[in-house]
């Protein structure tokens, strides 16, 4: 299998992607397995079906921001491997002496933003956070429960008073949260 | 002595594990009566040893000796944890487990001089039965879930691949020694590797000791101490396997029961930890059914933990795991089923239970060192010493180093380091080797002492320098915070996120192992054992209602100080700190945060008035003309707060929250005038003069002063200037004027005060019935009661009643010595006042005050969930159709009205407004009698009240908003809370608590009273003795004459 997708993948490629997220040959050959393998209709490229088709992920609460997150660079619904392998970036672990642009804490703090941030106004509306609520804790609790749970934690991050949460208000809510530990996934050799 | 110290305690043939060697075919039962036999053969053993000692006493002292001892070694060991930290100095140099083993040992030879050396009390059958399982049922019911699962792994690693692997290296190389020759007595292998496998394992108790005082990273803590519990499975099968072996002979040893030990393990670990679960589901079902019966909701959580434990004994399998993972199991839905007091209860026994086992066994070891006789075999000790740790610190950073492999956080230097050094033996392994049968090992007596020279030697020197050397290595130390609302949903959401990457990675990580489990949980466990399934994130709603919690009671806080212009912060309000009160006011949408909720807290606000008010209508009559007693209610409480139980803290809390958010629903529902505050102070001035046109505007004053001072006496002084109308208070909701003024500037005319009052928007038929009922009896008192000034005397005498009641009671205290009702209430207060003064006559006195107060007390509730009844069922007049008799005001109001009349003569022309109204009356008395005219009825008016028993006082409702079923109950929450808005923000409130059910706002004021209640006492008293000499008039509780048809007619009037 490693072999198979490993010829798929030339060499200046993996040494783009790598340049470019970080990310060794190894994993960069393991994570494209996973691409074609995700890939059924074998375009080189992953439309939300194809996320979507994963079990797990289709009854995360959160999926559709999830798949969401990997088409925000793309233009055509589709998203190529280098695209894929950006988005994966941002999770890698963080290691002292090599940082990275695309893993380190605020490009962390960045995605998890853009889940909320629907709109891309770089600010996290009411209605916003609410639609994540919705989707994370389900239909047991009161729509009015909901929206003063939202309203409250607006209100904690926001500093400005304008109603909603800015990144910079975002990233001092976490300050003291370990984001980078949170946020980061084991990639395989 | 060794051997006579061990065959007393017949225990010595029961372990952890049940019987040493047990038979194949015994049932589980046999074990269990072999395990009676034992602990019931311990005392007699003693006692007649005890009895040829102490022959005097010995009868007496025989029926109780046995739990007599062991509450004097509780107590005793009580007392040295108090000792220690009665001494900052040495608590802060040593740990407390060092400290406790040294008291131990001076007990020890404290009995060994008296010559009781058998009373040797740290028996394996005491200590694994009754002294570990509340430490460790402490150590699992608090354990963090979620970082011990992260971290299961890696501690796993270390319990079992760790310890086996320091069993194996210490006995091996101890044989190896001895080989040599160097311990003086022939090491056969098994036998040290059964010494390898007790001292092997790092001890729960010993680490817990430890790392509560050091405080580092959580991570680490849970890695040390995960694997100090985890490992016990470990220990007890390699225990028992070694035992076996021994017992066998190295000869008859085949392969297979080196295959059977590893079968034993895993039934031993997995079928500790299955009991364990199974316990903890159960106990999470049973407590779903318990909200009938609160009071015995932690003993269950107490029984079925120690069930588990005996329950796993009994099967041979860990009880340690056992009931670690029933604590772990249950702990989520017990939490979500039982209530907010039965979860204090529930962590403070488990606290106070496992700090006194904790307490005890240490004290014990002590005791034990000094009883037995050693065989000090110092090469051995010594070797023991020096193999536990290289072997510990190479099997920590060979298993970190495997760990890390698969870890995302790397176990770095330092860690590794502390997880080495922390590697604590105690008494578990002290337990275990009293366990071995010396008849088998001969060498028993050497491992007893050898083992406690490692205790001795991890206790103390890397219990003392652990601490130094956390802070030299610069160990990341934990830090105790309560997460924020954003942290806990966005690392939620992040959660979600990351299972996500990890499912389209198709790696089964943590995160996705996480949510897989959260989803069976919230699809199958939880409805089950939830009696309220709150859906799939208990955590957010968790962190949000101690949230709105928390601010509520800082708004509170807040609030209370605003109002009163007071510049200097209540204690409670530094508790606050970060709280940051522009969000409370600049922000226009945080009051919705309460608004439809109303589950501010979902566990705690059990208080709940209305299920009480429809049944409770009645007493509410009799209370409802009192309106003002709750605050002296609460006032002695928070007074005498050091002497009452803490439950009335936390009830006063309750009704903080409570009335907070319904105060807080109200302003939301008017928030939107909020806004336009200038507009409507500009109003004020408008509307007031009307009302002093009306000749009543002073009445107002009046009544508005009275009842503030009664609130706190340091707004006297505002409350003055708002006697000129220029009163300026900073409530924050001054909106209401608007719709009030227009009201009362169409009646400008009317020269019937009753006709204007009637035609208020708030006035309700059903609160004009209320002023009603009082009809009979004020018409003795006041048969030329004016219907049109009515009003504002009831209004009047209503919240006068306690002001003057607060300064009376300074008069009277001095004028009169009679023991009557009032003068105890005198008493009472003046003890808050002046606390050293009264002091003397406080017992008896308040005694009497609480007799006579007792029904208002115990009324209270009911009094403060009628107005919800009130709120609810205002457009129906009908409801107080059986309430009406008079009989109600007699009892309370009566007494003392009568009482106080007829004792204090010098007060028995004066009419008492307030204190800072009687400051003004001593100035302009006339003047304010001729203004107030036929309001004020004088000594006349008193005479006839002293011969009236039931002089009921009169309540004047009257609501702002008439439509509105809601609104019926603003008006009087309005004028209750009218003098501390200020007169001029009288329309405003009502205006503003439109929406809001009465007892919201008194209550809330009477708890809002509270912090301040002691500088309120000490306020008061001097204002009380510059008032003393001064006449006082004494209000009168004045009655009306409004019949319910005229009321009605006048409502309806103004509706059309």
């Amino acid at each position: 299998m490693g072999n198979k997708s490993s010829l798929l993948l030339r060499e200046e490629e993996i040494a783009q992607i790598q340049e470019e997220t970080g990310f060794t040959p190894n994993q960069i050959e393991r994570l494209y397995s996973r691409f074609t393998s995700l890939d059924k209709n074998d375009c080189g490229t992953l439309s939300r079906e194809d996320f979507l088709r994963i079990p797990e992920l289709a009854i995360n609460p959160l999926s559709e921001r999830i798949v969401q997150s990997f088409f925000a660079e793309s233009h055509d619904d589709r998203v190529n491997f280098l695209q894929f392998m950006r988005v994966l970036a941002h999770f890698r672990p963080i290691k002292k002496n090599r940082e990275n642009k695309l893993n380190c804490r605020e490009e962390k703090l960045r995605f998890a933003f853009s889940m909320y941030d629907l709109d891309s106004d770089g600010k996290i509306s009411r209605d916003e956070l609410l639609a994540i609520l919705h989707m994370m804790v389900g239909a047991n609790i009161s729509e009015e429960q909901l929206t003063s749970i939202a309203e409250r934690t607006i209100i904690e991050a926001d500093t400005n008073n304008d109603q909603m949460i800015s990144f910079e208000e975002f990233c001092r809510a976490l300050e003291r949260t370990d984001v980078e530990q949170k946020m980061s996934i084991r990639f395989l050799n | 002595m060794t051997v006579d110290g061990i065959s007393t305690y017949p225990g010595l043939g029961f372990g952890p594990m049940g019987p040493v060697e047990p038979l194949p075919g015994e049932p589980p039962g046999t074990q269990l009566r072999q395990n009676q036999d034992t602990t019931t053969e311990l005392p007699t053993t003693e006692k007649t040893k005890k009895e040829r000692t102490f022959v005097i006493a010995a009868f007496e002292f025989h029926r109780v000796e046995t739990p007599f001892l062991i509450g004097l070694w509780i107590f005793f060991a009580s007392l040295a944890k108090i000792g220690f930290h009665m001494a900052p100095k040495l608590s802060r140099m040593l740990p407390e487990s060092c400290l406790l083993v040294f008291v131990g040992v001076l007990i020890g030879a404290l009995l060994l001089s008296t010559h009781s050396v058998h009373v040797q009390p740290l028996t394996p059958d005491t200590f694994f039965l009754y002294m570990l399982p509340p430490i460790i049922l402490d150590a699992g019911y608090f354990m963090p879930n979620r970082l011990f699962f992260d971290h299961l792994g890696t501690i796993l690693l270390f319990a079992v691949v760790g310890t086996v692997f320091n069993t194996l290296t210490i006995g091996a190389s101890l044989w190896a020694c001895g080989q040599t020759g160097m311990f003086g007595c022939t090491t056969p292998l098994l036998d040290m590797l059964l010494f390898g496998a007790l001292i092997s394992a790092v001890d729960p108790v010993a680490v817990l000791a430890v790392f509560e005082e050091i405080h580092v990273d959580e991570v680490l803590y849970i890695v040390v101490f995960g694997e100090s519990l985890l490992n016990d499975a470990v220990t007890v099968v390699l225990y028992h396997m070694f035992e076996a072996y021994t017992e066998m002979g190295p000869s008859r040893l085949v392969y297979t029961d080196i295959l059977a030990g590893l079968a034993s393990f895993l039934v031993v670990a997995v079928g500790g930890t299955c009991i364990g679960v199974v316990w903890g589901f159960a106990t999470g079902l049973v407590t779903r059914f318990t909200n009938e019966v609160r009071v015995i909701e932690p003993i269950f959580i107490f029984v079925m933990a120690y069930l588990a434990y005996l329950n796993a004994e009994m099967f041979h399998m860990s009880g340690i795991l056992a009931i670690t993972f029933c604590g772990i199991t249950m702990k989520n839905y017990v939490e979500a089923n039982i209530s907010h007091k039965s979860h204090t209860t529930i962590k403070y026994t488990m606290k106070m239970l496992s700090s006194s086992s904790e307490t005890i066994i240490f004290m014990f070891l002590g005791v034990a060192t000094v009883n037995n006789t050693h065989v000090w075999n110092t090469w051995f000790v010594l070797l023991t010493i020096v193999f536990c740790s290289i072997f510990r610190i190479i099997g920590v950073y060979i298993f970190s180093a495997v760990a890390n492999k698969f870890r995302l956080h790397k176990l770095n230097r330092v860690e590794k380091f502390v997880m080495s050094y922390g590697g604590l033996r105690g008494a578990v392994a002290f337990a275990l080797v009293l366990l071995i049968d010396p008849t088998v090992v001969n060498l028993q007596p050497m491992f007893v002492t050898t083992t406690i020279a490692v205790i001795y030697f991890t206790v103390f020197i890397q219990g003392i320098t652990i601490k130094p050397l956390v802070k030299i290595l610069n160990v990341k130390t934990a830090e105790k915070r309560k997460p924020t609302m954003n942290e806990r949903i966005h690392e939620r959401c992040m959660d979600h996120l990351m299972a996500g990457i990890e499912d389209i990675l198709g790696k089964h990580g943590n995160h996705h192992m996480r949510d897989k489990f959260k989803r069976f949980d919230n699809r199958f466990i939880r409805p089950f054992l939830l009696r309220n399934y709150q859906g799939a994130e208990p955590k957010i709603l968790e962190t949000y209602s101690k949230l709105a919690m928390r601010d509520a009671i800082e708004y509170m806080q807040r609030n209370a100080s605003t109002i009163g212009n007071i510049s200097g912060a209540e204690s409670m309000s530094a508790i606050f700190k970060n709280y940051t009160n522009t969000n409370f006011n600049g922000s226009p949408s945080f009051s919705q945060i309460d608004t439809s909720t109303w589950n501010i807290d979902m566990q705690e606000l059990e208080y709940n008035p209305s299920k009480k008010d429809l049944t409770d209508a009645k007493i509410h009559h009799l209370l409802a003309e009192e309106l003002c007693k709750p605050f002296r209610r609460h006032r002695r409480l928070s007074y005498s707060r050091h002497a009452v139980n803490e439950r009335d803290l936390g009830i006063q809390v309750n009704y903080k929250t409570h009335m907070n958010i319904r105060r807080r629903v109200g302003d939301r529902k008017h928030h939107h005038k909020r806004s336009k505050r200038g507009k409507q102070d500009g109003k004020n001035h408008v509307t007031f003069p009307e009302f002093q046109q009306n000749g009543s505007a002073k009445q107002f004053t009046h009544d508005y002063i009275d009842e503030v001072l009664q609130e706190d006496g340091e707004e006297r002084e505002v409350r003055r200037d708002g006697d000129d109308g220029g009163i300026t208070f900073t409530a924050k909701s001054p909106p209401g004027y608007k719709e009030v003024s227009p009201t009362s500037s169409h009646k400008e005319n009317s020269s019937s005060l009753l006709n204007q009052l009637a035609n208020l928007p708030g006035f309700n038929p059903l609160k004009a019935r209320i002023i009603k009922q009082y009809v009979k009896t004020p018409e003795e008192i006041l048969p030329t009661a004016v219907e049109k000034s009515l009003p504002w005397r009831r209004d009047r005498s209503t919240y006068n009643f306690v002001p003057n009641e607060d300064i009376l009671e300074e008069d009277e205290r001095r004028l009169s010595d009679d023991n009557d009702n009032y003068n105890m209430i005198v008493a009472e207060q003046a003890r808050v006042a002046t606390p050293t003064a009264t002091e003397t006559m406080l017992p008896w006195k308040r005694e009497e005050a609480e007799g006579s107060g007792a029904l208002k007390q115990s009324e209270f509730p009911s009094w403060a969930s009628n107005k919800e009844y009130l709120a609810y069922n205002s457009p129906s007049s009908t409801f107080l159709g059986g309430i009406e008799k008079p009989k109600h005001p007699k009892s309370i109001i009566g007494l003392f009205r009568r009482e106080s009349s007829s004792s204090t003569q010098g007060a028995a022309e004066a009419v008492v407004l307030s204190d800072s109204e009687g400051h003004r009356e001593s100035t302009s008395k006339g003047e304010a009698s001729s203004k107030d005219g036929g309001v004020r009825q004088g000594p006349s008016l008193l005479s006839k009240r002293s011969t009236s028993l039931g002089g009921p006082s009169v309540l004047l409702m009257e609501d702002v908003a008439h439509s509105d079923p809601l609104g019926a109950s603003s008006r009087p929450a309005s004028i209750m809370q009218g003098p501390q808005r200020g007169q001029c923000r009288r329309g405003s409130m009502m205006e503003l608590t439109g929406s809001m059910s009465r007892d919201a706002i008194t209550e809330e004021k009477c708890c809002k009273s509270l912090p301040e209640s002691e500088r309120m006492g000490v306020r008061r008293l001097p204002l009380g003795q510059s008032l003393g000499r001064e006449p006082f008039i004494r209000q009168l509780t004045l009655a009306s004459s409004l019949t319910t048809s005229s009321s009605s007619e006048d409502s309806s009037d103004e509706n059309t």
